[in-house]
């Protein structure tokens, strides 16, 4: 229904919601001096250590910064398949 | 109790100096006596702004370098009692001044003065370091757009490093029309990315530019909404925090600028 409307009205999707997306990432990497590309090795790298204990839904897994009130948080979601039935790994 | 502001965003040509010059005004016409302080050393423009860039003899390093006295490098607005511009010099550069000589002059203006106002130079390198020296609190300026947000955040970090107390915010350029459009971030955004408190909100408006033709600060125009978004400002500065903000919302139609003038009439809006 506002789909409709807003089609009747000619308009796309505000931009403003990209401006404030996009600042929310960009003042991240500022703060904490990490280019997109380290955040994606980062991320890499800590599923890879996940990995060895358990098995993951690696398609569904997030790594990522974020901003909370006065500090930046790394927030991690990562979906468990099953544990790995061993002991320690090698 | 004297106090000195420092004015600053981090990113250029946001309106530091509109908002120094007016604010400056504002202040002086609610009966406070005010220094403005050019800290743009070598870009000097708040002589332009406030209409006083032929009274110029002496400025900021004349004093510093002993070459005149403070006194003799204050320039009087003659339309606002109690209120004095101290040019910056348009032929130095930035580092003929050291933090430490600012801070000797601010805490020399500020026994003659209840507001010490400085205008600070865009960036963060020496210009800003010498226009916060002095400074016992900071506005932040900036408008609604990614860039100039952006910029704002990295100075409140500076801010917060020079250990001064938490900044107060001021959103320029604000077009109401874009906001409703969702277009243009709106106030909540802002204040949730930059989580300082909102001094208040000065729209986009062509009377800033025609004010700053003739060199009269638009403040002292009562029938403009920027004016009145300047003065809003000034009180909310001085003493009467709670001061409701604008709705400048109306458009700018022959209805829009009716209820402005009735709003405007009844002091309300
Ligand atoms: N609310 C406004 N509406 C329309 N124009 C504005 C507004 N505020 C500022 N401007 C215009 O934007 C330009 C820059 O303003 P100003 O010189 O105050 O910015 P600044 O932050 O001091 O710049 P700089 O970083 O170069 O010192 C000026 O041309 C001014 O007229
Ligand atoms: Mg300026």
């Amino acid at each position: 229904m506002t789909e409709l409307f807003n089609r009747f009205l000619n308009r796309k999707d505000s931009s403003k919601d990209d401006a404030k997306a996009r600042l929310k990432v960009l003042l991240i990497h500022d703060q904490v001096d990490l280019t997109p590309a380290q955040l994606d090795a980062m991320q890499e790298e800590i599923t890879a250590v996940i990995q060895k204990y358990v098995e993951i839904d690696r398609e569904n897994s997030v790594v990522r910064l974020e901003r909370g009130d006065d500090r930046i948080a790394l927030i991690s979601s990562v979906p468990v398949r099953r544990v790995i039935e061993r002991g320690l790994p090698a | 109790m004297s106090e000195c502001i420092v004015v600053t965003s981090g990113k250029g040509g946001v309106g530091k100096t509109t908002c120094s010059a007016n604010l400056g005004v504002s202040l002086a016409l609610q009966g406070a006596t005010v220094a403005v302080v050019d800290a743009d050393i070598g870009l000097r423009n708040l002589d332009v702004i406030l209409g006083l860039e032929n009274r110029i003899v002496y400025d900021l390093v004349h004093v510093i370098e002993g070459e005149c006295r403070l006194k003799q490098a204050l320039i009087r607005d003659k339309r606002a009692e109690g209120l004095y511009l101290l040019p910056a010099a348009q032929t130095r550069d930035k580092n003929s001044v050291t933090p430490q000589q600012m801070r000797e002059l601010i805490n020399e203006l500020k026994e003659e003065f209840d507001y010490v106002l400085v205008d600070c130079p865009a960036g963060i390198e020496q210009g800003f370091k010498n226009a916060v020296a002095g400074a016992d609190r900071a506005i932040i300026v900036t408008t609604p757009e990614v860039s100039a947000i952006r910029d704002a955040d990295r100075i409140i970090g500076m801010v917060e490093a020079a250990e001064l107390p938490e900044p107060h915010l001021v959103i320029n350029r604000y077009r109401s029309k874009m906001v409703r459009r969702g277009d243009m971030m709106n106030k909540e955004d802002i204040l949730e990315i930059l989580a300082i408190p909102l001094l208040g909100i000065v729209p986009d408006h062509e009377d800033i530019i025609i004010s700053s033709n003739r060199g009269i600060p638009v403040v002292f125009d009562e029938t403009s909404v920027v004016g009145e978004a300047f003065r809003r400002i000034g009180r909310r500065l001085h003493g009467e925090p709670n001061v409701p903000e604008l709705d400048f919302s109306e458009g700018n139609g022959i209805w829009g600028t009716m209820k402005r003038w009735m709003g405007l009439a009844q002091g309300v809006a």
